[in-house]
């Protein structure tokens, strides 16, 4: 079950890195986040999966497909000037930083120790999740609140023509 | 060790990799929603790595606290973005980020 989920969210994330079309890689990125949804059920997690299927393929990715319709832009532009140092230089970026991660994940004596320990507690529930972040988390909760507050003003007052 | 099984190398190996992968969409695409969605799909990336911590760290409810708020940030970027986008496009009619380059001059 790992591996289908993982090669799931993995080949989602991979298609729109290669993709052309501006709606299909949204509807790439959709499977992606399905595949990350499962890999959350397989870490006994239901709530965080449940909540990305809400917020990420259902919320999120609707936006960006009702943009990509909006503004019409679903083939990506032709290069004015074609930058070679600067697509190298991102390749040889992102090899690196790879290299550099499969090193620590293989090489890190302590993190052998913490995976080497037999997986403990019950899966997440709701309730206590709720306890939790009403009675240790409710300062973090209230500004979250009103970021999506500012956030929601901010995109109208950016959008709008005149106000 | 067996990365091609649910162990916790296995899945912060799932995270580097996605993670990886919206670093390259956000360099190699010039278009901006594109850009985007890498930036979306990193964010997921540091999620799978923050939840997989989490329970093997005895199904650590903080974590489960932490990947709420991280969403909800996501959230916010959505939508302050795609606005930014819109605004982009009413001005220079393009969604090329390599277009938007009038501060060098």
């Amino acid at each position: 079950m790992f591996l289908t989920f993982a090669i799931l969210a993995l080949a989602g994330a991979l298609a729109l890195l290669l993709q052309k079309n501006a709606i299909e890689a949204g509807l790439c990125m959709a499977l992606s986040f399905l595949g990350v949804s499962g890999l959350f059920v397989l870490l006994g997690n239901p709530v965080a999966a449940a909540l990305q299927i809400i917020v990420y393929a259902g919320a999120i990715l609707i936006l960006v497909l009702f943009v990509i319709m909006l503004l019409n832009s679903h083939e990506e532009e032709p290069a004015e000037v074609s930058r070679p140092i600067q697509r190298w230089g991102s390749v040889a970026l992102v090899a690196v930083l790879g290299l550099g991660a499969f090193r620590l994940l293989n090489g890190s004596p302590a993190l052998a120790e913490l995976a080497a320990k037999p997986v403990t507690g019950a899966s997440t529930n709701l309730h206590s999740l709720g306890d939790m972040l009403f009675s240790q988390h409710l300062l973090g909760f209230e500004v979250a609140g009103f970021l999506l507050l500012a956030a929601m003003i901010g995109a109208v007052a950016l959008v709008k023509k005149n106000l | 060790m067996d990365l091609l099984s649910g162990t916790l190398q296995g899945y912060l190996l799932v995270a580097f990799l996605l993670f990886l992968i919206g670093l390259a969409t956000v360099l190699l695409r010039r278009t901006l929603l594109l850009q985007f969605m890498g930036i979306e799909l990193m964010l997921n990336a540091a999620n799978v790595a923050l939840l997989a911590f989490a329970r093997w760290r005895g199904s650590d409810l903080q974590g489960t606290v932490f990947y709420l708020f991280i969403i909800a940030v996501a959230a916010c970027e959505a939508a302050v973005g795609l606005a930014l986008v819109i605004g982009l496009h009413r001005h220079r009619a393009t969604t090329d980020a390599d277009k938007a380059s009038s501060l060098k001059q």
